[in-house]
C-alpha cells in the first residue's frame, strides 16, 4: 500500500496544479436546478461568461458570498461561453483557467444548448450577467439583471436565512 | 389550476421582461448619425418607402463579432431586394477606446463592411430602440413601422442553428407578409451606456 502513496500524492499535486474548479458540461437547462446541493437553504444561480465585462467584475463577489455563506448556500454558475463558435475543448479550457485564477470551486456549468431554451427556462432576455436567487423548494426569490450589488445580495441571502450569518 | 394560474404568471413576467424594448408596431425612431468610415452624416427617416434593418453592435464584444460574417452575408443578399442596413456602435469610447471611430473605421474597412458603422455618441439612439446588447436588430418596413426585434439567429454556430430570426422577418416584410416570430431573445454583451 505504502509503494502507492507516491503516485498518490503525484495525482493529488497535478490535481492540484490543474485548480479546483468544477465544470460540468450540459445542455439541457432544466436540468441546471440538478446542480444546486440539496442541503442548502438558499440557491443562487449566475449566468455569466469570459466575454462578458459585467460578468468578470462581478466574479470576485460571487466567490466572497459563496465562502461567507457556506453549506447554507449553493452557487452554480451557467457559463456561455459555448455561445461564441471555437474548439469547445479549448473554450472550455479557457473558462476552467479563468476559473483557477479566480479561486471558484463553486459548481458552474459549461452550457452548450440552445439560448431560448435557456431564455425559457430562466425566465430572461438574453442579457447577461443575470444572477436569481431561490429558496430551497426552488421558489424564485430575488434576480438581479446587470452586474451583482453584492450588499443586496447578502442582505437578501441572510433575510432568508433568518438574520443567521 | 395552480400550474394554469403559474403558466400565466410566468408569461407575464416573460412579456415584463421584454417590456422596455420598442414594441412591434411602434414607429422606428429617426436618427442622423456619422459614419465612422467616411465622417458623412447618414439620416435614417422611417417611412421613406424602403425596408430597413437598423442593429446594434460594437468593436469589443465576442458575440456581436462572431455575428459580424453572417450580418455582412445577410446585407448583401438582401440589398439586392432593396434592404438598407445600419450598423450603430452605442458604446462609450471614453470608457472602453476599442470603440473610438477610429477604431471603428478601422474594423469596418478590415472586415468590408456594406452598410454604414454610425456612432451613436451619447447612445441616446440604442435607448430609444431600447435595445439592450450587441448585436441586437430592428427589421422596420417601408411605412416606418417596426416588424421584427431579437436576435439574427438564435445560434452563432451555423450547425446549431434552428431559427433564423432576422432573414425569417425580412422575407415575410419583403412578401408583404406577417412576420410570424416578431421577437426574440437577443443574447449578448451589454451595451456599455454613455453615462
Amino acid at each position: 500500500m505504502r509503494a502507492y502513496a507516491p503516485f498518490a500524492a503525484f495525482c493529488l499535486s497535478v490535481a492540484a496544479a490543474a485548480g479546483a474548479a468544477n465544470l460540468v458540461e450540459l445542455n439541457e437547462p432544466a436540468k441546471i436546478a440538478d446542480s444546486f446541493s440539496a442541503k442548502a437553504a438558499v440557491r443562487v444561480l449566475n449566468v455569466w461568461a469570459t466575454w462578458c465585462v459585467p460578468c468578470v467584475e462581478e466574479m470576485n463577489d460571487l466567490g466572497t458570498i459563496s465562502n461567507t455563506f457556506g453549506t447554507q448556500v449553493s452557487l452554480v454558475g451557467v457559463s456561455l461561453d459555448d455561445m461564441i463558435p471555437g474548439d469547445r475543448a479549448v473554450t472550455k479550457r479557457k473558462v476552467i483557467s479563468f476559473l483557477d485564477q479566480k479561486k471558484i470551486t463553486y459548481t458552474n456549468i459549461y452550457y452548450r444548448g440552445n439560448n431560448d431554451a435557456l431564455g425559457d427556462t430562466l425566465r430572461f432576455n438574453g442579457e447577461i450577467p443575470i444572477t436569481i436567487v431561490y429558496d430551497r423548494t426552488g421558489r424564485e426569490v430575488w434576480r438581479q439583471q446587470g452586474k451583482l450589488d453584492r450588499e443586496k445580495a447578502i442582505g437578501q441571502i441572510r433575510k432568508m436565512l433568518g438574520g443567521k450569518r | 389550476m395552480k400550474k394554469k394560474v403559474l403558466t400565466i404568471a410566468l408569461m407575464f413576467l416573460a412579456v415584463a421582461a421584454l417590456a422596455d424594448e420598442l414594441a412591434i408596431g411602434a414607429k422606428a425612431p429617426a436618427f442622423s448619425l456619422a459614419n465612422a468610415v467616411d465622417g458623412k452624416t447618414y439620416a435614417f427617416k422611417p417611412g421613406d418607402g424602403k425596408i430597413s434593418v437598423v442593429f446594434f453592435t460594437c468593436n469589443q464584444c465576442p458575440y456581436a463579432k462572431a455575428f459580424e460574417p453572417r450580418l455582412i452575408e445577410i446585407a448583401k443578399q438582401y440589398a439586392s431586394k432593396g434592404v438598407t442596413f445600419y450598423a450603430i456602435d452605442s458604446n462609450d469610447e471614453a470608457r472602453y477606446a476599442e470603440e473610438s471611430l477610429a477604431n471603428m473605421k478601422d474594423r469596418a474597412l478590415t472586415k468590408g463592411y456594406p452598410y454604414p458603422y454610425l456612432k451613436d455618441n451619447d447612445s441616446s439612439i440604442a435607448h430609444a430602440y431600447g435595445a439592450r446588447v450587441t448585436p441586437h436588430v430592428y427589421v422596420i418596413d417601408q411605412k416606418g413601422t417596426l416588424r421584427y426585434r431579437g436576435y439574427v439567429d438564435d445560434s452563432a454556430r451555423p450547425e446549431e442553428r434552428k431559427t433564423t430570426g432576422l432573414t425569417d422577418a425580412l422575407d415575410a416584410v419583403i412578401a408583404n407578409k406577417t412576420v410570424a416570430n416578431t421577437e426574440t431573445r437577443a443574447f449578448g454583451c451589454t451595451i456599455k451606456w454613455k453615462s
